[in-house]
């Protein structure tokens, strides 16, 4: 008796330690737990220079200047890579960058009223000015599902008069959960019945599309109607043509049924205005009660389901992987660390940039990306993960490395179609044909090595330093680290021995563009 | 290829260069010699396909499934074709002369009445309001029976007929577009000269040997693996130009460039590629159905059959699945514009080679052509029996993100009677 006390005494005490500590030493922690109960070794910790490019990479969507690495690689300060984290949170590319990543995550490549959605440079700087602000991931999430902020409507216009694709959007992305299996049977391995998918349509089932405007300047209003149920007629197999079903209540996931005031009973649905008016509000609105209940504190997904996420995002793989599927039979891997992750999440009134921070200042963040293991995405985070750059980190890369600013010719929409898309259904990455057609052969990638005034194969060109300084700043503009012996060897022989170095600078630069190394962050 | 495979290779490779000197280039990553032969042996085993897609949808009434004196049966005329039993257009005099390779399905029964849908449903057999990027049907083969480490793409189309691409497969067995004058897509053409380009290209995998060393990640090699693909594709494009051999068979299959373009898959498919996708444009008849179909055929006809002919005459046909099919068929009833509608419930495919039996027909209509009679087939069970017949398990799993997806619907079988 006296034993089992003061074990729970001690456990007490370690828990309360635990809660003051910052999430980034319980993150070391408990990743560091688990290595140890799998017998798995980790990596060394990153250089300088890996964790200089990628962190650049991952928080502001390009990668370090040439004078940037130089500087950092030279400061001698024990703090120094800290000081960076602050000073890229601080940076104004780092809410664009990070919009550019939950646009992607909201939309997706082929988002469904394609003409409409595909463009919403007004929605992108809307959710940049959210993240800028950081008065909370769930306030953001609020407006976006309240969809009344300027820019922040188009999101619901890819679901206009589909509830049940709003309702699986949503579910997945915020709740972390599949409910589209629910949608034709009860789902075959979660707990979700299709009366809990028809029961989250409901929500959405009100919401009508207004367009205002002409093509090139469309702006949305999102409606909602007093009237309108989901109809749910049992297994979709089993529906006989025809079989319309019955109306079914909004029901909050694995919650209560929505407490609304009834529709009177001879309630007509009046015109939508034709003046270009946005509709009147409802007297009781399902999408403000939806945004207030996905976004609460207590709601039993939502901040899990966004810290698994973010985790993902920097980390690579989920704490609970695939990270939109959490179920009883997809356990975390590490339950007390997603557990601490979501409470400091929710005490800190979901300060994003202080999840991100915490994450990127841990040593697991901070591995290398060397070592022999072949995944992607390791699976006790025991090195770096290796992810493609997105088109539009491609982009900000080539325009940073080289020295080249941005311009009107340079063919977005085949670096988009070259790199947007670059992995199975499985998320796994796939080389493929049209990228390296397009790297190889393109005159697009090439403007970015043609000498240029200012640009890098001008610098080298112009320079009269010898040809080991010069390799050495190509790798340390391009690859943000300074080449091994091996590799100034290479590249200086590769110029030398032609009789003008023009082409073959512009060749020695693109190689390094080309490089395994710089199309992934590691 | 295991890993285990692939790293035993890359060590043999790396002994072998050491052998050959400096100078040599030769591929470096997954282009060992005998990995190769083997992979190639094992690809050879496999079957290929060739799918002609006649773009709008054909009418199944004025070319297989004729109705002579019905109103709805129109003014052509039936002949008697190889097979007895099955008539075909007087238009497609050709085809019929051989129509004991061809098995005949009369009894297509569809859900996807339009153009974007059907495209979509007929290449990938699934309706395209799903959220679910399913591949097409050419990438399916490219995955399943092409050669990883072959020098060519596994899925070329020439034309532009389909719309769903390699959907959850990845961007790895994307189609590779030839457009109709047989012009490679863009960016094949190097910019640097042929010796420039190799210097280039040793210094990259100097680079990538370098990083190797200590980088063993698998997206770095696919990376690689991608890189030296293109500049095989490149070395090796010469197979897409026919125009040396092609004044010599531009006279069976019909001077166009549908029927340049059935000849060139045939070289493809001899050459290894498993599948080519050839479209025909100009069947989506609403007005004059008669006048545009017969100026359809009498460019299919020749192409067509020349392009049986030839595979059976080089032995490939057994090994080379002939899909004959559009996205609908067209209405029975003629409409006041003497055109045919799109059609879904009672239409025509033909299949031949790869393996297929062949002078059967499958299924039948009604006597008018407004409904199924016998054995109606769904766009599902068209495609078991097309990867039945190429060896493709058709209800192999994949995966989009969590969601489990078969490369058939449930409820899909494979149409015994022609396998």
């Amino acid at each position: 008796m006296t034993r089992s006390l003061s074990l729970a005494a001690a456990l007490l005490a370690f828990a309360a330690a635990r809660a003051d500590d910052p999430l980034r030493a319980t993150i070391d922690r408990e990743v560091a737990a688990k290595w140890k109960a799998e017998g798995v070794a980790p990596a060394n910790r990153a250089t300088d220079a890996e964790f200089l490019r990628r962190v650049h990479l991952d928080l502001v969507g390009a990668p370090p200047t040439h004078d940037e690495t130089v500087k950092f690689l030279a400061d001698t300060d024990t703090k120094k890579r800290d000081k960076l984290v602050e000073k890229l949170i601080a940076d104004p590319r780092f809410a664009k960058a990070q919009a550019e990543v939950w646009d992607l995550v909201l939309f997706g490549r082929h988002p469904n009223n394609y003409t409409e959605t595909h463009k919403r440079p007004a929605f992108k700087e809307w959710l940049a000015k959210q993240i800028e602000a950081n008065d909370g991931f769930d306030k953001l999430v609020k407006n976006l599902l309240l969809a009344e902020q300027p820019g922040s409507q188009v999101f619901y216009v890819q679901f206009r008069n589909a509830p049940d694709d709003a309702n699986v959007a949503v579910s997945r992305i915020f709740l972390g959960t599949q409910l589209q299996c629910a949608k034709c049977h009860d789902h075959p391995y979660d707990v979700w019945t299709q009366k809990d998918f028809y029961g989250m349509s409901g929500f959405y089932v009100r919401l009508t599309v207004q367009e205002f405007g002409n093509q090139n300047n469309r702006t949305f209003n999102i409606g909602e109607k007093n009237s309108g149920e989901v109809l749910f007629a049992g297994n979709a197999k089993e529906l006989k043509p025809g079989q319309k079903g019955d109306p079914v209540k909004p029901k909050f996931l694995g919650g209560a049924e929505l407490k609304e005031p009834p529709t009177p009973k001879d309630y007509k649905e009046p015109p939508a205005p034709k003046d270009g008016k946005p509709m009147p509000k409802p007297t009781f609105s399902r999408k403000e009660k939806l945004a207030e209940w996905v976004t609460a504190a207590e709601n039993p997904y939502f901040a899990k389901a966004t810290v698994n996420r973010v985790w993902a995002q920097f980390m690579g793989r989920g704490i609970v992987h695939p990270i939109d599927d959490f179920q009883k039979e997809n356990e975390p891997s590490h339950p007390a660390l997603l557990k601490a992750l979501t409470d400091g999440f929710v005490n800190n009134k979901f300060d994003l940039k202080l999840l991100i921070r915490e994450i990127v200042n841990s040593d697991a963040y901070q591995l290398s990306a060397a070592g022999p293991g072949r995944e992607a995405l390791p699976k006790h985070f025991e090195r770096a993960r290796v992810r493609p750059l997105s088109a539009e980190e491609i982009i900000a890369s080539l325009r940073t490395v080289t020295a080249t600013g941005p311009n009107p010719n340079e063919g977005w929409d085949y670096f988009l179609r070259a790199f947007g898309e670059p992995a199975n259904g499985l998320g796994e990455f796939q080389g493929s044909l049209s990228e390296h057609l397009f790297l190889n052969n393109s005159e697009h990638l090439r403007a970015f090595v043609r000498r240029k005034k200012g640009n890098l194969t001008d610098q080298v060109l112009t320079s009269t330093e010898p040809w080991e300084a010069r390799v050495e700043r190509m790798y340390l503009s391009v690859l943000n680290r300074s080449p091994k012996p091996k590799e100034v060897e290479a590249f200086v022989s590769y110029i030398k021995r032609e009789p003008k170095p023009d082409a073959a600078v512009e060749d020695a630069i693109w190689v390094l563009l080309n490089s395994s190394e710089f199309r992934f962050n590691h | 290829m295991s890993h285990a495979q692939s790293h035993l290779s890359r060590r043999a490779f790396l002994k072998g260069a050491a052998v050959t000197g400096a100078g040599l280039v030769l591929p470096n990553w997954g282009g060992l010699a005998y990995a190769r032969a083997a992979a190639e042996a094992a690809a050879k085993a496999k079957k290929r396909c060739i799918l002609l897609w006649m773009n709008g949808g054909a009418s199944q009434i004025d070319t297989f499934d004729m109705k002579p004196g019905r109103t709805t049966g129109g003014p052509f005329r039936p002949i008697q074709s190889k097979v007895t039993g099955l008539q075909v257009c007087e238009y497609l005099p050709k085809v019929g002369a051989i129509a004991d390779k061809l098995a005949v399905i009369r009894s297509m029964k569809t859900q996807s009445p339009d153009h974007p849908d059907g495209i979509y449903h007929m290449h990938t057999c699934y309706k395209m309001n799903e959220r679910t990027p399913h591949p097409e049907l050419g990438a399916v083969i490219a995955k399943y029976n092409g050669n990883p480490d072959a020098d060519l793409p596994s899925f070329v189309r020439t034309g532009s007929t389909g719309n769903g691409g390699a959907g959850y497969l990845g961007p790895k067995y994307e189609p590779f577009g030839i457009d109709r004058t047989g012009r490679l897509p863009y960016f094949s053409t190097p910019y640097l000269k042929d010796e420039d380009e190799k210097k280039r290209a040793d210094l990259f995998r100097t680079v990538e040997d370098e990083f190797g060393v200590d980088h063993k990640a698998e997206p770095f090699e696919s990376h690689r693996t991608a890189k030296e693909r293109a500049w095989r594709l490149l070395r090796a494009k010469g197979v897409f130009d026919i125009s040396k051999d092609w004044p010599k068979a531009k006279d069976r299959y019909g001077d166009t460039e549908f029927g340049r373009s059935c000849f060139m898959a045939k070289k493809l498919v001899e050459a290894g590629i498993p599948f080519v996708e050839v479209g025909q444009e100009n069947y989506d008849s609403h007005g004059d159905n008669f006048v545009v179909h017969k100026a359809c055929m009498q460019v299919l006809d020749p192409a067509w059959s020349a392009l049986l002919t030839d595979l059976a005459d080089s032995g490939q046909l057994d090994n080379t699945l002939v899909i004959w099919m559009g996205e609908v068929g067209r209405t029975p009833q003629i409409n006041n514009r003497a055109g045919r509608d799109h059609f879904i419930s009672a239409w025509t495919v033909v299949l031949s080679g790869g393996g297929v039996k062949g002078g059967v027909v499958y299924g039948a209509s009604d006597a008018d052509g407004k409904t199924v009679k016998d054995n109606p087939v769904s766009e599902g069970d068209l495609f078991a029996t097309i990867y039945n017949a190429l060896g493709i398990n058709h209800r192999a799993k994949h995966y989009w993100g969590v969601r489990p997806i078969w490369l058939t619907p449930e409820g899909a079988k494979p149409i015994k009677e022609l396998l």
